[in-house]
């Protein structure tokens, strides 16, 4: 099949005729929720998208994307797929002891409680300045919006007598042979993700939670990422190498898989009994050198990924999700042995238990000393156990060859907090009442 | 009112809520009865208006007038506001929105030239909790203020003459460390003053100017002042080029002392310039942006500290009833004040920011920015009404 050719335009793919039909699912989803205004809610990628998040997508440009719940079991902005626009920031924790640092998690809980379903901030009358930014208008949309709060290991020094409370497998982010890490950029005591259909909807939740937690916490660093359009549509978006990004990613409606791979038992070894229904939260931060990237042969660029540029087909296969069959080309005359996919995740059973849950997003921020441009990945990743899955990927990508247009800089390990159960629940009580 | 503006009204409410995505309260869903547009002119102010019950209400007011007008909504009682909408053009529509609770309720118009009128009360019986009135200030209430303050300043400017002088005074005979000893001294209490900014005009521009925004930057000749003296201090320059600068130095605050007692100050300044002193130094200060060599920005935002206390000395009786977020205020203040004693290098000498530990310098951003959320609500709270 030519490159050329998009996925599902020939009709000789056997998937052509499913993959249209979702489509006009997708927009028709799309008008019917722009008219109502009313979505159920919102879906979740599973390894395959469906009609339901791309109406998401064609919602979001309008900033119609319906609320979120907030409340639940798990923080709700993990399970979703990456939404348009993100914001990752991490905190110094400045409050003045225990009773302080819980006051700063109850009103980080109360200000994405209201962020998340929107409504209209109170008047202050003579009393004060305006209570909102108004940058959303006078009525606050949710437009998607999700809240991730997660806390890293320094939260668990001295300070705040939580040393007992330490996640068994939360420790400082690790430097890999071919980081370049920036200490002004890595870790943090908390670090908040906030995703949304649109950038005004992120940075006004931004200003909002500091605005009302200015003494409790101070940035400590930032960035900004964006999702791009599948292209073609019904494909996956791609990152600033071209390449769609995170195509094999477990199922997020595969309860029982989720339960294996992202989410904290109760009962796990060694586990404060509070961390139970959180995630282990991966931030790296890489830049890709674009231009050098651009100035390879795409044989030579297909070859690192594994996949097709074009369509995102594995090597061996005609379909985005077929699983690449290693075990017929055990020497990798197809796919080559160090290529990203193949090292990333092996398929076999001895790697099946290191599987993440991928949420990237890209950045852009500028130029650097050189005049090339600063693009590249806000790789993010949920999980059980750091080592035994994020660490374990990464040694396995030790020396890839994609490491010499790439390079991490930045990013933290974080536990992100089991849910807020109901109206009276708030961001790590178990760890702080 | 009539009925057509009436269903104008009702239809823009209408519109808003269809315009609002599922999920969200429309700003008129609660209130969207016409019985919420509001009518005032020189005639009336609310006539025909009433209060079907607590909760929250967009009142539509509508300026039918050919004068501009300030309408707040006040318990007629003590004349506490409740919600303002200043500055309502003839002929224009503003929402007024606040949560009714228990008490009552009456609009009061101003116009220009014209005695405020107060329309017909309504009340809310029951327990019911909305959104608090606020007693209004009057440019009256701030009289006293504003002379305690005009005192104050003339104490701060009687120093700094003299220290600004021993400055000069140590650059001429060419013993540079007294003067830079002596330089801080008199900038510290330049920088208290810091309420005075705007009353202090162009003095202000001579005794503290920044070189930006100047052609040549540092090495504009326009530069004079503190920082500029600073600068040249602290970059070796010999006591010769010095003289000039420290003589105009002095020469500046012998002039502005002159001029202060015909000096009067904006009382609209005062309820501003509490926040507005810490808000410079956090741009200016806690940044290192104003450190022009000697590394005493955090002894400046110390003084700018003092500064915004003493406009809280002066409003305190004012406050006090108004703001309960006052006691937060100075708490925040106290943090600050301490954790800049507390950065102070092995010797008990100031440190520029650029040498602070990650760790203590945020935890100074952190309570300026606490600080200045909390002060913020004092400009509005203070700001002169007529009632």
């Amino acid at each position: 099949m030519p490159e050329s050719v998009p996925p599902g335009a020939s009709p000789a793919e056997p998937g052509a005729p499913r993959r249209r039909a979702f489509l006009r699912g997708a927009l028709g989803a799309g008008v019917t929720g722009a008219v109502a205004g009313v979505a159920a809610g919102y879906t979740y990628r599973a390894t395959q998208p469906t009609p339901a998040s791309e109406a998401a997508l064609e919602n979001s440009a309008a900033g119609l994307l319906a609320p979120v719940p907030f409340h639940g079991r798990h923080q709700a902005g993990i399970l979703p797929q990456s939404q348009r626009r993100t914001v990752v920031i991490a905190f110094t924790a400045t409050a003045g002891g225990r009773a302080e640092l819980t006051e700063l998690f109850r009103t980080i809980t109360a200000r994405a409680r209201f962020l998340t379903a929107g409504g209209t901030p109170p008047p202050t009358g003579i009393g004060g300045p305006p209570s909102d930014s108004g940058v959303l208008g006078p009525t606050v949309v949710p437009d998607g919006l999700t809240v991730t709060v997660g806390v890293g290991s320094t939260l668990f020094d001295d300070r705040y007598g939580l040393a007992a409370q330490l996640p068994a497998r939360l420790t400082p982010m690790r430097a890999f042979p071919d980081d370049d890490l920036d200490p002004a950029q890595c870790g943090g005591d908390l670090v908040i993700q906030l995703s949304a259909g649109n950038t005004d909807t992120v940075l006004h939740a931004l200003r909002d939670i500091a605005k009302h937690t200015r003494g409790g916490m101070q940035a400590l660093w930032r960035i900004d990422g964006f999702t791009s359009p599948a292209r073609p549509a019904g494909t996956v978006p791609r990152n600033m190498l071209g390449f769609m990004d995170g195509i094999s990613n477990p199922s997020t409606s595969d309860r029982a898989q989720l339960d294996s791979l992202v989410w904290i038992q109760p009962g796990t070894a060694g586990e404060p009994a509070w961390t139970a229904g959180g995630s282990y939260f991966v931030v790296r931060l890489i830049r890709m050198f674009v231009e050098f990237w651009d100035r390879v042969d795409i044989t030579e660029q297909e070859n690192m990924i594994g996949r097709r540029r074009t369509s995102g087909y594995p090597l061996d296969a005609n379909s985005i999700y077929a699983t690449p069959n290693f075990t017929q080309d055990p020497t990798g005359e197809v796919i080559p042995l160090n290529s990203h996919m193949r090292l990333a995740n092996p398929r076999t059973p001895q790697t099946a238990a290191s599987r993440i849950l991928r949420r990237a997003y890209n950045y852009d921020r500028g130029i650097d000393s050189v005049g090339d441009l600063d693009i590249g990945l806000i790789f993010s990743c949920f999980q059980q156990d750091i080592k035994r899955q994020f660490e374990a990927v990464q040694t396995r990508l030790i020396g890839e060859p994609l490491v010499d247009y790439i390079s991490p800089f930045g990013g933290g390990y974080f536990l992100a907090l089991p849910g807020v159960a109901d109206s009276s629940d708030f961001l790590g009580r178990a760890l702080l009442a | 009112m009539g009925a057509n503006v009436r269903r104008a009204a009702l239809r823009a409410c209408l519109a808003a809520a269809l315009a609002a995505t599922a999920g969200i309260t429309a700003a008129c869903s609660s209130g969207a009865a016409p019985a919420d547009f509001v009518s005032v002119s020189n005639g009336g102010c609310g006539d025909s208006w009433h209060l079907a019950g607590p909760g929250w209400h967009t009142f539509q007011v509508h300026n039918a007038a050919a004068e501009g007008a300030e309408v707040d909504l006040v318990d007629p009682a003590d004349g506490a506001v409740y919600a303002e909408v200043e500055a309502l053009g003839p002929g224009t529509t503003s929402p007024m929105r606040l949560n009714v609770g228990s008490g009552s309720y009456a609009f009061r118009c101003l116009f220009e030239d014209s005695e405020p009128l107060t329309g017909p009360t309504a009340l809310v019986g029951g327990h019911a909790r909305g959104t608090p009135a606020i007693l209004p200030v009057t440019s009256n209430d701030l009289l006293e203020p504003a002379r305690q303050y005009h005192a104050w300043v003339a104490a701060g400017l009687n120093t700094l003459v003299s220290q600004t002088a021993a400055v000069a005074a140590d650059v001429r005979v060419g013993n540079l460390a007294a003067a830079k000893a002596a330089w801080l001294t008199a900038h510290l209490t330049y920088e208290r003053l810091g309420a005075a900014y705007d009353a202090f005009g162009d003095f202000d521009q001579k005794l503290d100017g920044r070189p930006d925004g100047l052609a040549g930057g540092v090495s504009s000749a326009q530069w004079t002042g503190f920082y500029r003296l600073e600068y040249d201090l602290w970059h070796g320059q010999d006591a010769r080029r010095l003289t000039p600068v420290a003589n105009a130095l002095a020469a500046d605050a012998r002039g502005l002392l002159a001029a202060w007692p015909t000096t009067q100050i904006n009382l609209l300044q005062i309820g501003l310039r509490t926040h507005e002193i810490l808000e410079n130094a956090l741009e200016f200060q806690l940044t290192g942006h104003d450190d022009y060599g000697s590394g005493s920005t955090l002894a400046t935002t110390g003084a700018n500290i003092a500064g915004t206390r003493e406009l809280l000395t002066v409003l305190h009786p004012l406050l006090i009833s108004r703001y309960a977020g006052l006691p937060a205020v100075y708490s925040w203040l106290d943090r600050l004040q301490s954790l800049l004693s507390a950065s102070k290098g092995p010797n008990g000498q100031w440190l520029a920011v650029s040498q602070l530990g990650p760790g203590t310098r945020q935890a100074i951003d952190a309570a300026c920015g606490q600080a200045l959320e909390e002060l913020a609500p004092i400009a509005a709270i203070t700001e002169p009404r007529t009632t």
